[in-house]
């Protein structure tokens, strides 16, 4: 159980994380998303007492985390890939790591096998991939079998066989009953892995909901529909909240009307209609929806190709 | 599915206590014996201050034996006696030594900042102040170990080189077991420093620059260009670090210079200033 209160995180007159509030549940996987600078990782940072909060605080089973006495069994996290000395080997960090608790080598060899790493733990950590930089970090977390794991863009680097291992992990710790945090960008990880939502934009929490309900309240119906008339169709359908939209000249997406409303009404109006498919609301369209006005760093749209033609005919 | 077998927690073997220093210290250790370089440049201090004192050793006997008479040459150096000149054999890598840990004391605890390797010593240990008095402590010890070892070893090295001379000394004549002593307590207190200057500035190259501009040019500056500017300038000079640490290890003491116990004091309390400076530091900065 981690809980958050007021937190907040300025540097300068720059805001990072503004008055957040949160709990994040055991027995399940609650995902942490946002676009990049969200503070995200400030956020998971301040939970482990590596950032010093502005104001608010957060506690970990009921503790600051430093107050506890074991703290790598009560929250193993990885926070960033980059965590461990170049030169020392995967095994010795683990065992340096493992010492400052009492923690046994046979825990060490034992996080090892789980991660897949057996084959380079004698190596150099200088020498490994970001992927597996990423298996070393989730090692690390594990080390002391903890009841709370934060996990900060796990699957940054990682291959599609490591993408799914840590979905599995993700998801068989949150069913022994261990609070499970994971952040990513990504909105299709988390589609796939987690149950609950914490949606973070500018500092801000955006959303806090069952990833189900986040998905219902921000994506409406749509049908897909393909006529050789459509400025029929709309005239015919207008009215009532509905919308559409010509995306090519004989395709439309409606909002508002269901399939066998537009059916029906193509019908009495004598419009061919040759195809019409109901449309689920993604949790990626519910993501850009919420996360639209706070995204730190947009892209500068693409130059248009008329544009690009019209310099060409200046020349 | 690969989930199960991670699925078996084994509560069993891994709860029991939690942190506490001794287990501290001990991952400091490992952390300080798994980094090859570490390793090396330990060895290499070790064999440059050997090496250094063999070679003091037999420039001593070649000189006297040039000059024919050893109560001679050792007036003509400005020595009181030439048992002040061999006496102090025994420690004269000192000065390289005190670079090469003072060198390594910053890069010992810098790199961790560099690498990202502090973000685990610090969840690991989110108090923060026993992870950082732990390494220094280890560090500070195996300081004391290749400086008074070293000098052990240059001793008995030096002994079959000044006997053609007849200029060997005992482990029992007057300050030279100190001095030996002494030599691990120097490099002990200049690791100390080091690895504070290393823990403010969090970056290696400018700790190495600090420390050195320290140990090694602010004297020389000092003894020089600013000597002139105030008569109370070459009184402070007295008072610097690497002063402190020539007077720890001296045999015979000059008149108004300080005595053993005097520098140890005045190393002492730089080390003290600096450590406890980069506790406070590190305790209330982010990581």
């Amino acid at each position: 159980m981690i809980e958050a209160q007021g937190l907040a995180k300025r540097y300068g007159s720059k805001t990072a994380v503004d008055n957040v509030s949160f709990t994040v549940h055991p027995g399940k996987v609650t995902g942490f998303l946002g676009p990049n600078g969200a503070g995200k990782s400030t956020t998971m940072r301040m939970i482990v007492g590596l950032d010093n909060p502005s104001s608010g605080n957060v506690t970990v089973n009921g503790r600051r985390y430093a107050e506890h006495r074991a703290p790598l069994r009560e929250v193993g996290a990885l926070l960033d890939a980059k965590a461990v000395h170049t030169k020392r080997s995967a095994y010795n960090h683990l065992r340096a790591m493992a010492a400052t608790h009492g923690i046994p080598n046979s825990r060490v060899k034992e996080v090892i096998e789980m991660t897949g790493l057996g084959p380079v733990a004698k190596k150099r950590v200088g020498g490994f991939s970001l992927g597996m930089g990423q298996r070393l970090g989730i090692a690390a977390a594990l080390l002391g079998d903890p009841h709370t794991v934060i996990l900060d863009e796990p699957v940054n680097g990682l291959d599609p066989e490591g993408v799914q291992w840590v979905r599995h992990l993700a998801k068989g710790l949150a069913a022994e009953g261990r609070t499970v945090f994971l952040s990513s960008h990504l909105m299709s990880e988390m589609a796939l892995t987690a149950d609950h939502l914490i949606v973070i934009g500018r500092g801000r929490i955006i959303a806090d909901a069952p990833i189900e309900q986040i998905i219902s309240d921000q994506g409406q119906a749509r049908t897909r529909v393909r006529t050789d008339n459509p400025s029929e169709l709309i005239r015919a359908l207008a009215g009532d909240g509905v919308t559409s939209k010509q995306l090519e000249p004989e395709m439309l997406e409606i909002t508002g009307a269901d399939s066998h409303r537009i059916a029906r009404t193509a019908l009495d109006n004598r419009v061919l209609v040759y195809e019409l498919t109901p449309l689920q609301a993604s949790l990626e369209e519910a993501y850009m929806q919420l996360t639209n006005d706070s995204v730190e760093y947009h892209s500068a749209d693409l130059p248009q190709a008329t544009q690009a033609a019209g310099v060409g005919e200046g020349n | 599915m690969s989930h199960t077998a991670v699925a078996a927690p084994t509560r069993g073997t891994t709860q029991g206590s939690g942190v506490n220093f001794m287990r501290i210290l001990k991952s400091e250790w490992i952390k300080l014996i798994t980094v090859p370089s570490t390793v090396i440049m330990l060895s290499i201090t070790v064999i440059v201050m050997i090496g250094l004192a063999a070679l003091f050793a037999w420039q001593t006997t070649v000189l006297l034996d040039l000059q024919g008479d050893p109560e001679m040459a050792a007036q003509m150096q400005g020595a009181p006696d030439a048992t002040s000149i061999t006496n102090t054999i025994p420690g004269s890598g000192l000065i390289f030594g005190q670079l090469l840990i003072g060198s390594l004391g910053v890069v010992l605890i810098a790199s961790e900042w560099g690498t990202g390797m502090i973000r685990s010593t610090m969840v690991a240990v989110p108090k923060r102040i026993p992870a950082l008095l732990a390494k220094q402590a280890v560090f500070a010890v195996v300081a004391f170990v290749v400086g008074a070892g070293s000098a052990l070893v240059s001793y008995l090295i030096a002994q079959p080189i000044l006997t053609p001379s007849e200029l060997e000394f005992g482990l029992g004549d007057e300050g030279v077991l100190m001095h030996i002593i002494n030599t691990g307590s120097v490099l002990a207190l200049m690791a100390i420093i080091a690895m504070s200057i290393g823990t403010l500035l969090r970056n290696t190259a400018g700790g190495v620059v600090t420390t050195i501009g320290l140990l090694l040019i602010l004297p020389i500056l000092v003894a020089t260009l600013l000597a002139g500017i105030a008569d109370w300038v070459p009184d402070a000079a007295r008072f610097l670090p690497s002063s402190a640490g020539e007077q720890m290890v001296a045999i015979t003491i000059a008149d108004g210079a300080l005595n053993q116990w005097q520098g140890a004091l005045v190393l002492g309390a730089w080390a003290l200033v600096l450590l406890v400076a980069s506790l406070l530091v590190t305790k209330k900065r982010d990581v």
